[in-house]
């Protein structure tokens, strides 16, 4: 359902002012939103006191670490007992669709507020001097013609996935009009219709937007990613790479296992590969030595990355915090979101789209890849 | 002290490379422990080596240090000592570390030949991939002058220039033009010294002196900046500015020798709370950030690391938010061994400071029992 | 004289069916290729992706997983879900160009000792031409 609102002020203001409404008349217990940190960066921030959406930044393109991981956080013991919004991003969303389907988490109570997203920045761009905030000028040019912002995550930059789903309101940061100074927000749930009721005195402008949600603009952006995606595969040549390639790409890889510390869909509290099980003994690297004459220690850095693509591939949302966080500027994105997409496709699934869709390895048809057997 | 002399007449680099080669070949080492350059040339890491075909690939002092020693060797023996006798040259934070992981019992030191290096300092990790082959040349000049100009922070504090614990010690400083010396440190040393035919009877009276004038320029450094940080770091807000943009990603844990733990409390169970826990957090204070629990990680991570933090500087390497944690931890970790009178990696001898106690001592921690409770 | 290659090929073979049906082979006598290694499981099921993979990255010239027909799985379910694991194993290594062919999924019932040859024989043969596994002396794995 197309039920939108414009509001009288830009998409981001617009936003802080519906939160801090929905929590000053207790209709929310809290809102999860990202926050500016002292650093420069941002930090999500889980807010009671309505005074404190003022400073909050909601769109601020960045993504600290994938929201799903917070919102595991908050819901793995139990549900939440009262309503708490949540602006995230579509891919941090989907992440955390994928966690409920693993039993990481719960969706009750949750109202999910998502921008047509335009990506973020690498982290290490808050570092630079002047940071974000001096990039905000061209972001914002950049949604405003439907084009693809220079410098955001390479993982952004191809990600097709865009407008949310699963959201109970969609934030038009692109496709209408004028997001910044005149929002409009998409209700795609009843739930949230009843939350915006009587936010009337909230700025709700004079024009009001017909919809649809899903413009030409979005459809030019949605080529334009489209594109993005078909060079990075075209210069990586990725089925090229076979074990040569892969030591390559990998060789400087240090195992500290960032990459699976940051990822949403790494739920493991202990990975089989910081488990015993991958604690090399002396008999193992004297039989290797005997073998081979030398080898890298520690061991095991092409298997934890091939055995990890094995594992999560499957529900990779390709959000490129694995990317940001390498000290070694391996780009593990760009490999992960190729081979997820390859399986995805496999198993004609998308990750995150409807909590009800079982994950593939869970469930089976008796008659089925007959291609992979023999 | 005395201690022999190898040639090294193609420069440092290969003239250690051939002692060991030396080492291997006539079976006195059963295999090495080395940093090869990787095969896409941009990185090294550890092999360990019974072939020698990589050596020419392999450096003993590259310029960066992606993994700590301690942390490969602890990988190796963790598990107790294999048959095989090893050689293993590492950098003094890389022997200091291996000593903590042995009171730690997480490295076995057994079959292990310590080999100890001198080390002009090493290239900050994320300057060195921008621009490798700079950074290999910058660094070959380095070796050649023993100078490098622009090294990691705590390269340029680092004060225990010649740890002890090494069964053998390179001495690259104050050595002949075209020569190393080779210091036995234990018995082990000795006796492997022995072995490979060498007399421990050069004066090491010029290397004493160098190593006098780099030791008190290092400690000067150290006493300078530690007294800048301190200011610095004062109070609960200075230190939530300065990790403001932790990301909680914990890499500056999993990279670290003396972590060794394989699930860290702060990735458990312990930390996890009820949904109301957290929203009882945020209405105390009007918000609170997520992930939660960032300044508990940090301030954590020293209370329990701290008394066998060496200060090798791999934390700060493997921040990709560019935090300054091996200064605060340097800092943290100094002023807390101070208490016991301790410097992590000094010495295999010397007890871990919580393993041990004395009946009577730190008396100034205490609130005194006549003080508090008077009867009347 | 170099010698031939001999490729040494690891099989996961369920205890009901692929296993048995090994046995029934060297029961009958039937010749076949002394490739492979044998590593009996109790349902194809049990293999994770990681066995498959670690034993390629430790020099395997061939991994093969032999269960029982889908539909007689000793254990009902258990081999569909080894046929979506080991497609997506297979669907990895493709993307990554990394030699797929060095994998096989076959079906062996505990009374197809000659089939069990068969499939021996042909995976053999494959995998004689695609030489041996780059991964045996490769140190930086």
């Amino acid at each position: 359902m197309d039920t939108a609102f414009t509001l009288n002020e830009g998409v981001e203001e617009g936003l802080k002012k519906i939160l801090s409404s929905l929590l000053e008349k207790g209709k929310i217990q809290a809102a999860m939103v990202l926050d500016h940190t002292e650093g420069g960066g941002a930090a999500y921030s889980l807010i009671t006191d309505p005074q404190m959406m003022a400073q909050t930044r909601p769109l601020l393109p960045l993504m600290p670490a994938n929201a799903a991981l917070a919102l595991s956080r908050l819901t793995l013991k139990e549900p939440l007992s009262g309503p708490v919004a949540a602006v995230v991003r579509p891919c941090e969303l989907r992440a955390f669709v994928e966690l409920v389907k693993r039993g990481q988490g719960s969706l009750d109570h949750f109202i999910f507020i998502s921008p047509v997203c335009g990506g973020v920045y690498p982290l290490q761009e808050t570092l630079v001097k002047g940071g974000i905030e001096k990039k905000l000028p061209e972001y914002r040019e950049a949604m405003r013609q439907g084009e693809i912002a220079v410098d955001i995550r390479e993982a952004c930059r191809t990600c097709e996935h865009f407008v949310p789903t699963g959201a109970d309101m969609i934030v038009a940061a692109m496709g209408q009009d004028d997001p910044e100074t005149h929002g409009t927000v998409f209700m795609q749930t009843d739930r949230a219709a009843e939350l915006i009721q009587d936010l009337g005195e909230v700025m709700i402008a004079e024009k009001q937007t017909e919809g649809p949600l899903e413009t030409d603009l979005i459809r030019k952006h949605q080529g334009l990613r489209r594109d993005q995606k078909k060079k990075l595969a075209q210069e990586m040549q990725l089925d090229q790479s076979g074990l040569d390639g892969l030591i390559e790409i990998f060789g400087r890889c240090i195992g500290c296992h960032g990459c699976r510390a940051v990822c949403p869909i790494c739920y493991c509290e202990l990975c089989v590969f910081e488990s015993r099980d991958f604690e090399p003994k002396p008999v193992d690297f004297e039989r290797d030595l005997s073998r081979k004459g030398r080898l890298r220690v520690p061991p095991d850095t092409l298997l934890y990355h091939l055995g990890r693509l094995n594992h999560m591939a499957l529900s990779c949302v390709g959000c490129g915090s694995c990317t940001d966080v390498c000290p070694v500027d391996i780009p593990v994105s760009s490999i992960f979101i190729q081979v997820g997409e390859s399986l995805q496709e496999l198993f004609d699934y998308l990750p995150g789209r409807d909590p009800e869709e079982e994950v593939p390895f869970t469930k089976y048809e008796t008659e089925e890849f007959a291609e992979f057997e023999d | 002290m005395k201690g022999a002399q190898i040639p090294a007449p193609k420069g440092i680099a290969d003239g250690i490379l051939s002692f060991l080669k030396k080492g291997l070949q006539e079976g006195i080492f059963d295999a090495l422990l080395l940093p090869v350059k990787v095969p896409a040339g941009d990185s090294f890491s550890y092999v360990l080596m019974r072939e020698t075909d990589l050596m020419d690939q392999a450096s003993p002092l590259p310029p960066v240090m992606p993994v700590q020693g301690a942390k490969a060797l602890s990988n190796l023996t963790r598990y107790g000592n294999g048959a095989e006798k090893i050689a293993v040259p590492m950098r003094p934070c890389e022997i200091r570390a291996a000593v903590e992981l042995h009171k730690l019992e997480q490295v076995n030191l057994e079959n292990v030949f310590l080999i100890g290096l001198d080390c002009p300092g090493v290239l900050p990790l994320k300057e060195y991939l921008k621009n490798p082959k700079k950074g290999d040349a910058l660094y070959r000049k380095a070796l050649q002058e023993w100078a490098l100009e622009s090294p990691r922070w705590v390269c340029e504090i680092c004060d225990p220039v010649s740890p002890e614990a090494a069964d053998l010690h390179i001495g690259i400083m104050g050595a002949p033009r075209g020569k190393l010396f080779l210091i036995p440190n234990t018995p082990k040393g000795k006796k492997l010294l022995k072995r490979l035919d060498l007399k421990a009877e050069s004066s090491l009276a010029s290397r004493q002196t160098e190593i006098k004038k780099l030791a008190q320029k290092r400690t000067k450094n150290k006493e300078r900046a530690l007294r800048a940080l301190r200011q610095e770091v004062r109070g609960p807000e200075r230190l939530l500015e300065i990790f403001a943009n932790c990301i909680n990603c914990h890499n500056c844990m999993r990279v670290c020798p003396v972590c060794y733990c394989r699930q860290c409390y702060f990735d458990s169970e312990a930390l996890k709370m009820t949904p109301d826990n957290y929203l009882m957090r945020a209405q105390r204070k009007g918000g609170l950030r997520l992930m939660p629990d960032t300044l508990l990680f940090q301030l954590g991570r020293m209370s329990h690391m701290s008394l066998s933090c060496v200060s090798c500087g791999m934390c700060e390497d493997a921040c990709p938010m560019d935090i300054p944690v091996s200064r605060i931890f340097t800092l943290v970790a100094r002023d807390a061994q101070i208490v016991f009178g301790y410097l992590a990696g000094r010495s295999l001898q010397e007890p871990l400071p919580q393993v041990i106690y004395r009946e009577e001592e730190l008396k100034e921690v205490e609130t005194p029992y006549q003080e508090t409770y008077r009867p009347s | 004289m170099e010698e031939a290659f001999k490729p040494k090929i690891v099989g996961f073979l369920c205890n009901w069916c692929a296993y048995a049906g090994a046995d029934l082979a060297g029961v009958s006598r039937l010749k076949y290729s002394a490739s492979i290694l044998p590593i009996r499981v109790m349902c194809s099921s049990r293999i994770d992706p990681l066995h498959i993979i670690t034993a390629l990255l430790n020099g395997a010239d061939g991994v093969l997983v032999a269960g029982c027909h889908p539909g007689d799985c000793h254990y009902q379910q258990g081999n569909y879900y080894t046929r979506r694991r080991f497609a997506a194993v297979k669907r990895i290594l493709e993307t990554l160009g990394f030699e797929p062919e060095r994998v096989r999924l076959s079906w062996v019932s505990a009374s197809e000792g000659q089939r069990f040859a068969q499939v021996i024989g042909d995976f053999t043969r494959k995998i004689a031409e695609l030489g041996p596994a780059p991964c045996r002396t490769e140190a930086f794995l």
